[in-house]
């Protein structure tokens, strides 16, 4: 192929990647072209065709900019909003009223924060789902750059009691959360925990063996009385902690910090043993591949046999 | 996730159109919107950026009338293919019953192709599904740029380098000309509602 052809043919590409859309490979195709032109002194009409190549390139890099530079999203038609709440219906369909709530969060996460807030408010009114709904409302009013306000609300629901403390704690655990991710350093007053008193344990921590795994009977929540097996994933002394996905909504909510475990197994490599645990703490966990999952922590009492 | 009343004999299921950023998603949608007028059933909403990029989805219903005595609509979304929008594609993909894979023929997307099938098989096994289970086909889109002179792959090696292992259905097609965009859309549903006869029994005599 002659030099023009090759040319020719060169622009066509360019041009069609521009009008695609494709802005790197535009860019990478003028600016080959450029170079091919530049190095052959002898080309008719160079310096127009120069000058053509190198205004597109430039009205190519105004672009990138534009659309790289990070914008606000869009609010969109209520048509587009509605059809955003309704893509996750089926979300949990176990779970009365956490379509309404995936929903809403599905609403966030495409930053409709205005009707989020709107349906997240309403969701707070039940008792299942206000902890998600809350948790959300705040990520809501941070992802706004609303801090002071997200504060004051926080601060409201702990003033008027509206969560009971355990949930208050959770939520005040996403809400730093929220904030440490956004890089606001803010104070939130910090929410005094109820402070379970531990019973004492009668052993001494050299006399427990390495604990592998465990098994009680859930105190409370929709499957109470149930047996269940968990594995331990950390022991110090007398303290065996377990973890539960967080998808096991329904362990996670039939365990509480004050519980007294009569009927808990201990499995060691080397013997079973029962006796008296007592779940000293529940906390959701903050960062890395487990978070969001639950861990609690039991602690020892007596040993039986 | 399809929806499926037996009793009022309705199924509702949800085809996703993915693939990398400007590779003709929208463009599918948009002609299947308007040259198949009988079978839309709802205003297409297409939420997107300055130059067209989609940012959050688009997004248009079709209905298909009975179907062995049952009525069945198809959702049919598209996702944003740019790269950064990785949240919202998986956003948009949850649920979905099947998935149409629309690939770029120009040869300069060669990578992106690639990137954005894999992109697609970690998304869906984040959500517990194998993208060797769930009903897909690939498109090889702007086959109307052969034979122009310009760097377009050729079928062999599209099919070799993104079908391989997959040996899914493929299909040459133009969004712009319209050409097998409605053979991949026919073949996939047939896909889904197969798939979707095995696990609820849904059809007529069975
Ligand atoms: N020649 C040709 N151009 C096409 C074809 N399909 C799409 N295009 C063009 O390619 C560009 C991108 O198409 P879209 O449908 O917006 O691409 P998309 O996959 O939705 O892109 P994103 O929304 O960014 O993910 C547009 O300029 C279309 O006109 C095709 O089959 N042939
Ligand atoms: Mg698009």
């Amino acid at each position: 192929m002659d030099l023009i052809s090759k040319i020719k043919l060169d622009f066509k590409e360019a041009e069609l990647y521009r009008s695609q859309g494709l802005l790197d490979e535009a860019i990478d195709k003028y600016t080959a072209i450029e170079a091919l032109i530049k190095a052959n002194s002898n080309i008719r009409q160079r310096k127009s065709l120069l000058a053509k190549i190198a205004s597109r390139i430039d009205e190519l890099n105004k672009k990138m900019k534009r659309i790289s530079a990070p914008t606000p999203p869009p609010k969109v038609s209520e048509d587009a909003q509605t059809l955003m709440k309704e893509m996750f219906t089926y979300d949990d369909p176990e779970a009365k009223g956490s379509s309404s709530l995936g929903g809403a969060i599905a609403l966030a996460k495409f930053g409709q924060y205005d009707k989020a807030i709107e349906e997240l408010t309403r969701l707070l009114e039940y008792e299942s789902l206000r902890v998600e709904a809350a948790k959300n409302l705040l990520s809501c009013w941070i992802q706004q750059n609303y801090v002071e306000y997200a504060v004051s609300l926080f601060q409201k629901w702990k003033k008027t009691r509206f969560f009971p403390p355990e949930e208050l704690a959770i939520v005040l655990g996403h809400f730093q959360e929220v904030l440490a991710a956004a890089g606001v350093t803010r104070e939130i007053a910090g929410v005094e925990l109820q402070k379970t008193i531990e019973p004492d344990s009668e052993i001494n921590d050299e006399d427990i063996l390495d604990i592998s795994a465990t098994k009680f009977s859930l105190p409370g929540g929709p499957r109470k009385g149930e047996r269940v097996e968990f594995e331990v994933s950390f022991q110090s002394g007398k303290y065996i902690q377990i973890i539960i996905p967080k998808k096991e909504k329904d362990l996670i909510n039939g365990l509480n910090p004050g519980n007294m475990l009569k009927d808990i197994i201990f499995y060691s490599p080397a013997a079973i043993f029962s006796g008296t645990g007592f779940l000293s703490s529940k906390k959701a966990i903050e960062a890395g591949p487990k978070r969001g999952d639950y861990s609690f922590s039991i602690k020892i009492i007596d040993i039986k046999s | 996730m399809a929806v499926i009343n037996l009793k009022n004999r309705q199924i509702e299921c949800k085809l996703v159109y993915y693939g990398p950023g400007r590779s003709g998603k929208t463009a599918n949608l948009e002609y299947i919107n308007k040259n198949f007028s009988k079978q839309v059933a709802g205003k297409m909403i297409s939420i997107d950026t300055e130059g067209d990029r989609t940012l959050f989805f688009d997004f248009l219903p079709i209905g298909l009338g009975k179907i062995r005595g049952c009525d069945v609509r198809v959702q049919l979304y598209t996702v944003p293919g740019q790269v950064k929008y990785r949240a919202t594609r998986e956003l948009v993909l949850r649920g979905a019953d099947g998935i149409i894979f629309v690939a770029d023929s120009l040869a300069v997307r060669r990578e992106k192709n690639m990137m954005s099938l894999k992109d697609l098989h970690e998304n869906l096994k984040k959500m517990g599904l194998d993208i060797r289970r769930i009903p897909l086909s690939l498109q090889y889109n702007k086959r109307d740029l052969e034979n122009t002179g310009l760097p377009i792959m050729s079928i062999e090696k599209m099919e070799k380098e993104l079908n391989r292992q997959l040996k899914v259905q493929s299909f040459p097609t133009s969004a712009l000309t319209g050409e097998g965009v409605g053979k991949t859309l026919t073949h996939t549903i047939k896909l889904i509602l197969a798939h979707l006869q095995k696990e609820f029994k849904w059809a007529d005599g069975s």
